[in-house]
């Protein structure tokens, strides 16, 4: 291979991930699923035509790392049948896939006849069919029961439209309109990053593109080797818990990880995990490798794009047959949120204890419901996933947890519904969308803000399968270095007697006109030793209304008179064992 | 003899641009005066009288219109010192504003914050009231809420007030019953209601803008109450104008309502020189660019017309109000290049700034940036910087380029100059890709239109990048933005959200709503002294495809017939293919909004001709300088802009050089001075007007 010059490599690169932005636009702007373009929950990406990852976008990180798998798949098996104006789907966990929602659309891009590129689209689906809601079956118990199985198919063969596909598709789903929708935005999104490909081959021939490549890899490669080399050499153990698998309610499961850091390698190693569940929140091997890159991604100091070559020193060891590399047919579909948050959470415990000023405390964990049913006011069928309950980020050292991050699966890049569309498409009333005081991990830099989110359901025979973590004081968001946990989130069901009643994680609920759903949605994990927070801090938290005069003085040893709004000096100096900030 | 003067308030210097009624114009400088920007004003406005050799009372006598574009609301958000300002809202959504719909812009960054809220959370109050998403009201408005809300701003002092209620797009009563209350209760209080300010769908979008109309609103209106008594007291009877973010311009007492519309108004001025200079040649698909010393601002003009946009923000804080889609990229002479870890040569986005700025300014920089790069290749002058006002090192560029770049990178100093000339390039090139070629307009298809100190030194190579056919420099292109506000029309938008479905529309429901918006229009621009044959209005509609989360913007007549809505729907599925390769013809389509842009057209300065001064430029020729172009160092013939003339002809590699700015005819390019005294580059070979009619006839 013949060097071309280092400055090309940068010029090239810089176009790389223009390319992605332009990608990611076109899904953002005219997906039809509240989750493509409202959530932002997909990844563009862009291949080179040996299937290696060259720059991506990320709005929700948890597919990056899977999106290469995907690729591959697809690409094996339809060696020697890729044409010029093909376009494939797949959404099988076991052919390659993450998890069913995640549906991948790939566009190869021909020049002069010859394959050079491949572009990807790859995102949530507002419906998947199978036995859930928006692809969340709680209740599954295999991959049929979990969602539709799409093997590696031609949505398009040489520019045809291939029909008895689409059909087939379409008879399997509850919402076609939908998916059709957001097929055509995937496919969209892939012919708009065509076309910029082929400007850019135009422009500098494939030799020099591939050389550049090359060179891009090498350079990310060394990027990522000079990070871990900051982090100290060692094996740092952690695990963390899953409230349930949905089928065995009172068995909570276990993620265990050994993570060594060899010099420039890291190696994460899950083989003491609990073995394959009944239930959905097994996690396919791509979903594992995507959620440990989020904990080391995050915590290496210098940021690196996440490609092929930033990728090398990344090892990645999940037993077959185990809850993180499960066996055919376990069902899968709640793993890139439920299990992808203990594994996101294990690997930053493990880090704290290498590098604990880089780590970080832990974020919320998602639990509340994916819905859908009619909408008797538009006539329509909806699905939508309650994003508004998302809670705080954890605090990390010099800054507190950002307020309604909601789940570490999407790193904050997942944004909330807008009430106000949400009211027009689905049959809900918000009756509350705040910040909820005193339910973040207090510390000298505390967690986000939990959320409290509650809304009264206006239509008959709306289903809910509520998903999650996090609702019981095991799996609440830890907190580092003398920072405090927060508190476990709570779910409730309001019904139309006015009974409340407390409702678990993994689960249907079928709700009645009139009944309100109430979510009081846990804040972050706290970071460093609350009574070191400065007392105007506190005072501020206080007088903003999101920490309470009693939890001032018993978390961070701050007394405020209520009467007057000012700290007590002498009596926090007391309580604060001389401690002044 | 009348005068009409545009005044572009910038970081560093207030650029003047004073325009007779023979279309002749001259550039005035003075430097900013950022604790009251009107200082600076005034001095700009003396010394123009002194030019003219009168009194100030006299010269301003003279005076018939004042286009100024201040950027003291952009400061004041950009630096957190807006007004104390509170925040009214529906009871259960407090914190719409402030959670920003939950987003982490940089997911893998850990150590930053969120922006600090322009309300804190103890500022917002809400009050019960509830209106559903078919404008229905299902609770009515909580007087005991609305007085305890009051009661708190009283005792928080606050000197401005945001109010947005859920859905009072549909239904503004709740919302104009308690403004009224408060203006009562709270005399000297700026408000700013929602359903006044922008009437229109999602909630923290909306939020969003009212807080930032809030925010800056009592800024603006002391300055410009204060600027107008000002000028009053020397004697000026004339019209003064305020730049806006959409490239038009309004008076005084609309800008001061609308406070928020001036928010990114900076560089809102170019589009309209773009305009303007490319209808010297009768060509209307222009990209114009204007890189200084931080930034990089682009906008694609097609059919005469800039790109709009309602998503743009500012300080990270969402403004949804239609401006000038301009796309910024931190890229300009005083960008930094440094090696990353992986060995790879970057540029930015770290700037160095005017102070210390590029290492050759001798000013204390000690990063290597691209006016070091440019120094080193020969195409900056040592000695005639900003005219010779300013001396550059080249020693001292020479060791810091060894040291940080040349030698890690193993390559020559050249090399390394080169190589960052070639970068930052390409970063640019980029960015017009994402604006062009990302939303389906091909390049090759525009004429380039390059203004700003630093520009016209990388034009050629951006031109290049993009097979872009013409780069036209005008002249005095320093001044291009105070040069687009003389040339600017007053311009109102405004927004009616109506979701419905296309299939059964009431026709003429969607004609009621733009007739309200065309009589707002009328009265808002008669109040500004526009005669009715001056005003232009356009209508669009925003429309998706039903269940989209997004909508495409089709123009539409004024008066909906209910066959016109075939016509927009056919409308609708082109432009979604062009903008995002696929449409859904024959599928449900909805329409969301409702617009109206309102144009008072005001007179435009003459273009005045100049005089045919031959083909050959050698009156201008300075010397022989070395620069670096196709791998070595050759002689290149240095000409004096401010010598050459209409139909003087160079061919490249030459430099041009003027004042405040260079310009670097490529080796691939020939210049040619036209007869508006601007410059225009075309590639080697190529017929001019062969040229300029095959872009004329593009689309």
């Amino acid at each position: 291979m013949q060097k071309i010059d280092p400055i090309l490599v940068s010029v090239i690169d810089n176009r790389f991930s223009s390319i992605c932005n332009e990608i990611g636009q076109t899904m953002l702007r005219t997906s039809r699923s509240p989750i493509f373009s409202e959530a932002r929950d997909f990844v563009s990406a862009i291949f080179d035509r040996r299937c290696r990852l060259i720059a991506q976008k990320d709005y929700v990180p948890v597919l990056s790392g899977a999106a290469p798998f995907a690729l591959k798949a697809i690409a094996e098996h339809f060696e020697g049948r890729i044409y010029p104006g093909d376009i494939y789907v797949l959404n099988d966990p076991y052919r390659g896939n993450n998890h069913p929602p995640d549906v991948t659309v790939v566009k190869p891009v021909f020049y002069q006849d010859q394959l050079i590129f491949w572009t990807m689209a790859k995102g949530h689906l507002a419906d998947v069919g199978g036995g859930g809601v928006v692809g969340y079956n709680p209740e599954a118990t295999d991959a049929w029961t979990d969602a539709i199985r799409i093997p590696p198919v031609k949505l398009y063969e040489r520019g045809v439209k291939q029909q008895d596909v689409w059909d087939l598709i379409m008879i399997n789903v509850h919402i076609p309109f939908l998916v059709e929708g957001d097929l055509n935005c995937e496919i969209g999104a892939c012919t708009v990053g065509e076309r910029s490909l082929i400007a850019l081959t135009e422009k500098y021939g494939i030799e020099t593109l591939e050389t550049a490549i090359d060179e891009i890899f090498q350079a990310y490669e060394n990027k990522m080797r000079a990070e871990i080399k900051k982090i100290p050499n060692g094996t740092y153990y952690a695990e963390s818990k899953i409230d349930n698998d949905g089928i065995d309610k009172d068995r909570m499961v276990t993620v265990r990880l050994t993570l060594t850091v060899e010099d420039e390698d890291v190696k994460y190693d899950y083989s003491a995990s609990d073995n394959q569940v009944k239930g959905f929140i097994n996690s396919t091997y791509p979903n594992t490798v995507s959620s440990s890159l989020i904990s080391l991604f995050t915590t290496i100091e210098n940021k690196v794009k996440i490609n092929e070559g930033s990728l090398r020193p990344v090892t990645v060891i999940a037993p077959e047959g185990s809850l993180l590399n499960p066996l055919e047919p376990a069902p899968t579909t709640a793993c890139t949120v439920i299990t992808t948050e203990a594994i996101v959470g294990a690997g930053w415990f493990a880090l704290a204890e290498a590098v604990p000023h880089l780590s970080q405390a832990n974020w919320n964990h998602w639990a509340a419901p994916a819905s859908g049913g009619l909408n008797p006011r538009t006539g329509k069928f909806f699905g939508d996933i309650h994003f508004m309950s998302k809670g705080g980020g954890g605090a990390t050292q010099g800054f507190d947890g950002w307020d309604h991050m909601g789940t570490v699966c999407t790193l904050g890049g997942l944004r909330s519904p807008d009430p106000e569309l949400h009211e027009l498409i689905n049959p809900y009333l918000i009756l509350n969308y705040e910040l909820l005081p005193d339910f973040a991990g207090p510390g000298q830099w505390r967690g986000g803000n939990g959320m409290h989110y509650k809304w009264k359901v206006l239509a008959d025979n709306v289903a809910f399968a509520m998903f999650g973590s996090g609702i019981r004081e095991e799996t609440a968001p830890f907190g580092l270095m003398g920072g405090k946990a927060a508190p476990c989130t709570s779910q409730y069901l309001i019904k139309n007697t006015g009974e409340k009643v407390w409702l678990d994680v993994n689960r249907f609920v079928h709700c009645e006109k009139g009944e309100i759903i109430e979510i009081l949605s846990s804040g972050g994990g706290g970071f460093g030793d609350p009574s070191k927070r400065p007392q105007e801090l506190v005072l501020e938290d206080v007088l903003n209304g999101v920490v309470g005069v009693t939890a001032a003085q018993e978390q961070y040893g701050v007394v405020i008179q209520p009467s007057t709004m000012t700290i007590d000096q002498e009596e926090t100096n007391r309580l604060r064992g001389g401690y002044r900030a | 003899m009348s005068y009409k003067i545009g005044i572009d308030v910038g970081g560093t210097f207030t650029d003047f641009l004073l325009v007779d009624a023979d279309g002749t114009s001259e550039v005035f400088k003075v430097p900013t005066t950022p604790a009251d920007p009107s200082i600076g004003v005034f001095r700009g406005l003396e010394a123009m009288a002194a030019a003219k050799s009168v009194e100030l009372t006299q010269f301003l006598a003279r005076v018939r219109t004042i286009v100024h574009g201040t950027t003291i609301t952009t400061n004041a958000v950009l630096t957190g010192r807006g007004a104390k300002t509170g925040f009214l809202t529906t009871k259960g959504f407090r914190d719409a504003l402030n959670l920003r719909r939950g987003l982490k812009e940089e997911q893998y960054e850990t150590k930053y914050a969120p922006p600090t809220p322009l309300v804190p959370r103890r500022l917002i109050q809400v009050v019960e009231e509830r209106v559903d998403c078919e404008g229905k009201e299902l609770a009515p408005l909580n007087e005991e809420d609305l007085k305890n809300a009051v009661a708190k701003f009283k005792e928080e002092q606050i000197q401005s007030l945001g109010i947005s209620f859920l859905f009072s797009f549909f239904n503004s009563e709740h919302e104009q019953q308690a403004a009224r209350y408060i203006e009562q209760e709270l005399p000297g209080v700026y408000i700013s209601a929602s359903s006044d300010i922008l009437p229109q769908i999602r909630l923290y979008e909306r939020c969003s803008t009212v807080a930032l109309n809030a925010f800056v609103g009592p800024i603006l209106k002391n300055y410009l109450e204060s600027l107008l008594s000002k000028l009053g007291s020397v004697g000026f009877n004339g019209t003064l104008l305020i730049m806006q973010s959409n490239g038009g311009v309004m008076a005084p007492e609309s800008t001061i309502r609308f406070a928020a519309n001036t928010l990114l108004s900076g560089p809102a001025g170019a589009p309209a020189a773009g305009v303007y200079h490319g209808r010297a040649h009768d060509l209307s698909n222009i990209i114009t660019v204007d890189m200084g010393g931080t930034s990089f601002d682009a906008c694609l003009i097609k059919n005469g017309e800039a790109t709009i946009t309602t998503e743009a923000s500012i300080a990270r804080h969402r403004l949804a109000t239609p401006v000038i889609d301009i796309h910024t990229i931190g890229a300009g002479g005083g960008s930094i290049a440094w090696i990353d870890t992986g060995g790879m040569l970057q540029v930015g986005p770290q700037s160095a700034g005017a102070d210390p700025g590029p290492v050759c300014y001798g000013l204390g920089g000690e990063e290597p940036t691209v006016t070091d790069a440019d120094l080193l290749l020969g195409y900056l002058e040592p000695g005639y910087f900003h005219g010779g006002q300013m001396k550059l090192d080249y020693e001292k560029a020479t060791r810091i380029m060894e040291e940080k770049i040349a030698k890690p990178l193993g390559i020559s100093v050249i090399d390394a100059a080169y190589g960052i000339y070639r970068v930052i390039n390409s970063k640019m090139a980029a960015g017009l890709s994402e604006i062009s070629v990302g939303r389906g307009y091909d390049p090759r298809e525009f004429a380039l239109m390059v203004a700003g100190g630093a520009g016209p030194i990388h034009a050629g190579m951006i031109a290049n990048e993009l097979d872009i056919p013409m780069i036209i420099v005008p002249r005095g292109s320093s001044v291009f933005c105070a040069s687009g506000m003389v040339m600017s029309d007053l311009r109102h938008d405004y927004v009616r959200t109506c979701t419905s479905a296309v299939d059964g529309v009431d026709v003429n429901h969607l004609n009621s709503l733009l007739g309200q918006m065309e009589k707002e229009a009328r009265e808002t621009l008669a109040s500004e002294n526009i005669r009715p044959e001056q005003i232009v209005i356009n209508y669009s509609a925003d429309l998706r495809y039903e269940g989209q989360f997004n909508e495409v913007e089709v123009s539409i007549n004024g008066k909906l017939k209910p066959e016109d809505i075939n016509t927009l729907v056919a409308d609708f599925d082109k432009k979604h293919d062009t903008l995002f390769g696929y449409a859904l013809a024959g599928t449900p389509a909805e329409i969301i909004n409702l617009r109206l842009s309102a144009r008072g057209i005001t007179e435009k300065p003459e273009t005045p001709k100049a005089v045919w001064c031959g083909e050959n430029p050698e009156a201008a020729f300075k010397k022989e300088r070395k620069a670096y172009f196709n791998g070595s160092f050759t002689d290149v013939p240095v000409y004096d802009g401010l010598l050459m003339g209409y139909g003087n002809q160079v061919s490249g590699p030459a430099i041009i050089e003027e004042p405040t700015t260079t310009i670097i005819v490529t080796p691939e390019f020939e210049l040619v001075c036209d007869r508006f005294n601007n410059y225009v580059l075309y590639p080697k070979g190529a017929d001019l007007d062969e040229l300029i009619n095959k872009l004329k006839t593009v689309g």
